[in-house]
C-alpha cells in the first residue's frame, strides 16, 4: 500500500529531515513511527500525503509513484487519505456535524450523500448525539474523534494519524487508541507518528523507530525502547 | 455538480460581506476608474462629432448653393480639379444633399434648432477636398478663388474650425485615458488585495480542503467569483455614474448659443449603452484578473 525506496527529504541545505528511508507497508497494516521530536517522523507523514517532495528516492502510494504525479492529481491521491493530528484542525465556526460534512461537501459529494454518510461515522467514533455542538464544547478526547470522523468518512484506504494522542491524558488517549485500531480493522491501512511509549507498548504493533532522520529499526509487534 | 455551483456561491456571499470595508474600498475605486474609462469613451465620441466632416485629412470644405444649377456644380468641380499639384484629385468627393443632411444630423446633434432649419432640400451640399501640398497658404489662396465661383456658398478651411477642437480632443482623450488606466491598475491591485485577505481569514479551512483533497479550482472558483462581483458592482455603480453625468451634460449643454459647437459634444444614447456593456465587460474582468492573481498566488497556506 505504502512503500518508501531510499527516501531523502532535506529542509534548505543544512537539516536532513530523512535520509535514506525505504519500507513497505502492506494493505491492513498498523504502523507506528516513533523516535523524538525532530527524528522525521511527521515529515515522513507529509512524504506520503505529497505535502512535501522528495529530494531522492521514490514514494509509492497504492500503486502510484507519488513524486511523478501531476500537481492536478494530488487532491485526487488525498481523497484516500485520511489526516489525524495532534491539534485535531477543526474549524471552530462549524458544528460537528459540519465539520465532517465539510470533507465530503469540498469533494463534491452530493447532500443526501452527508446526510447518510456523517450520521454513521459519528456512531462509529462514539459522538451520536453531538452532532449539533461546536468544537469547543467538546472534550480533547472528543476534537480528536470529530477529527478523526472526519478524516475516516470518505472511507480512505489509508489513515495517517501525527500524534493523535499528544494533547491528551492516557486514560482519553487509550479510548483514541481503540477507536483506531477499529479503523485498522475494517481494513484501512493506519500509520501513526508518536513519541508515546505507553500506547505503543500496550498495541504491540509494528515499530519502525527513527533517529535524526535515519531508520533504526523496523520491528514486527514492537515496543517503543 | 449543482452541489457544487451552490457551494460556490454559497461560499461567494458569505466572503463577500464577511469583509465588507475592504470590499466597498475595492467597489468604490474600480467604479471611479471605469467611470474614468466611460468619460474617455463618451468624450471621443463628442468631438468626433465635430469633427465628422473633416475625417480623412479633408481640409478644406467647398459649400454649394442649395439652389445651383449642375453646370455650376460641374464648373466648381472643374475648377476644384484643375489644381492637381496642390489638391488630391483622387480624394476629391461630392456630397449630395441627402449626404450632406445625414452629416448635418450629427454635427447637430445637441442643437435640435439649427438642425430643424434643415431639410434635404435646402441644405448646401459641399466638395471636400484633400490636398498634396504642406503649405496651408496655397490651400488658402485657393479658397479664396473658389469663393468667388458662382453657385459657392461657402468655404470652410479647416485650419480655422478644425485644429484647436482636435488638439482639444486629442489632450483630453489623452489625459483621461491615462487616468483611468492608473486607476484600473489600482482597483486591480484593491482587488487582489482583498481576495488575499479575505483567504489568509480562510487559511485554515484551506489546509483542511486541501487535506482532505478538495482540487485547487475548488477551492479558488469562489474567491475568484468574489472579485468578480466586486469589479461587476463597481461597474454597476460607474454606469449609474456615467448616465448621470451624461444627462447633465447632455441637458446643461442644449442651453448654449446654437452654432458655438458646444452644442454638438453630446453623444447618443445608443451609444451611451454600448460604453456602459463596455464598462460592465472590463469591470468583470478587472475583478477576475484581481482574484485569479490572488487565488493562485495565495493559495499555499
Amino acid at each position: 500500500m505504502i512503500r518508501l525506496e531510499n527516501v531523502t527529504k532535506r529542509y534548505g541545505s543544512e537539516t536532513v529531515a530523512v535520509r535514506d528511508a525505504s519500507f513497505d507497508v502492506a494493505k491492513g497494516d498498523f504502523v507506528f513511527l516513533v523516535g523524538p521530536s525532530g527524528s522525521g517522523k511527521s515529515t515522513i507523514l507529509r512524504l506520503i500525503n505529497r505535502q512535501e517532495r522528495p529530494e531522492r528516492g521514490d514514494v509509492w502510494v497504492a500503486g502510484q509513484n507519488v513524486n511523478d504525479l501531476p500537481d492536478s492529481r494530488v487532491p485526487f491521491l488525498r481523497r484516500n487519505m485520511g489526516n489525524v493530528f495532534q491539534d485535531y484542525k477543526l474549524l471552530t465556526g462549524k458544528t460537528v456535524f459540519e465539520n465532517i460534512a465539510f470533507a465530503l461537501e469540498v469533494i463534491g459529494k452530493p447532500r443526501h450523500v452527508i446526510a447518510r454518510q456523517v450520521p454513521i461515522v459519528l456512531d462509529l467514533v462514539g459522538l451520536a448525539g453531538k452532532e449539533d455542538r461546536f468544537p469547543n464544547q467538546l472534550s480533547g478526547g472528543e476534537q480528536q474523534r470529530v477529527s478523526i470522523a472526519r478524516a475516516f468518512v470518505n472511507r480512505p484506504l489509508i489513515l495517517l494519524a501525527d500524534e493523535p494522542t499528544g494533547n491528551l491524558d492516557p486514560a482519553t488517549g487509550e479510548g483514541i487508541m481503540s477507536l483506531l485500531d477499529e479503523i485498522n480493522q475494517t481494513g484501512t491501512t493506519v500509520v501513526m507518528a508518536t513519541h508515546d511509549h505507553r500506547v505503543v507498548n500496550a498495541m504491540r504493533r509494528r515499530v519502525i523507530q527513527l533517529d535524526r532522520g535515519v531508520i533504526v529499526r523496523d520491528q514486527e509487534r514492537g515496543v517503543y525502547e | 455538480m449543482i452541489a457544487r455551483i451552490a457551494y460556490a456561491f454559497r461560499e461567494m456571499w458569505a466572503s463577500f460581506r464577511r469583509n465588507l470595508t475592504l470590499t466597498a474600498a475595492a467597489i468604490l475605486t474600480s467604479a471611479i476608474a471605469l467611470l474614468l474609462v466611460g468619460t474617455t469613451l463618451l468624450i471621443q465620441r463628442a468631438f468626433e462629432n465635430l469633427l465628422v466632416q473633416w475625417k480623412g485629412d479633408v481640409a478644406m470644405i467647398v459649400f454649394v448653393r442649395s439652389d445651383a444649377t449642375p453646370e455650376q456644380i460641374a464648373l466648381i468641380d472643374e475648377s476644384i480639379r484643375s489644381a492637381p499639384t496642390i489638391i488630391n484629385v483622387d480624394k476629391l468627393q461630392y456630397l449630395d444633399k441627402t449626404q450632406t443632411y445625414e452629416e448635418a444630423k450629427r454635427i447637430f446633434a445637441g442643437d435640435p434648432v439649427t438642425l430643424s432649419l434643415l431639410t434635404p432640400e435646402n441644405i448646401p451640399s459641399e466638395f471636400k477636398v484633400v490636398p498634396i501640398t504642406q503649405d496651408p497658404a496655397l490651400v488658402r489662396s485657393l479658397s479664396e478663388q473658389y469663393r468667388s465661383l458662382p453657385g459657392v456658398e461657402d468655404v470652410a478651411l479647416a485650419e480655422d474650425e478644425f485644429e484647436v477642437i482636435s488638439t482639444l480632443s486629442i489632450f483630453v482623450r489623452t489625459v483621461t485615458l491615462v487616468m483611468s488606466l492608473v486607476l484600473l491598475v489600482v482597483a486591480v491591485g484593491l482587488i487582489w488585495n482583498t481576495i488575499r485577505t479575505a483567504m489568509f481569514a480562510r487559511r485554515r479551512e484551506i489546509e483542511v480542503m486541501k487535506l482532505v483533497g478538495a482540487t485547487n479550482w475548488f477551492i479558488r472558483v469562489p474567491f475568484m467569483l468574489e472579485g468578480l462581483l466586486q469589479g461587476l458592482i463597481g461597474a454597476v455603480v460607474s454606469c449609474g455614474g456615467l448616465w448621470a453625468l451624461n444627462s447633465a451634460w447632455t441637458n446643461g449643454v442644449a442651453g448654449f448659443k446654437p452654432g458655438t459647437g458646444i452644442s454638438s459634444l453630446v453623444v447618443p444614447s445608443g451609444y451611451l449603452s454600448g460604453v456602459m456593456v463596455v464598462i460592465l465587460l472590463i469591470g468583470a474582468l478587472a475583478g477576475a484578473i484581481g482574484s485569479a492573481i490572488a487565488a493562485s498566488r495565495f493559495l499555499d497556506v
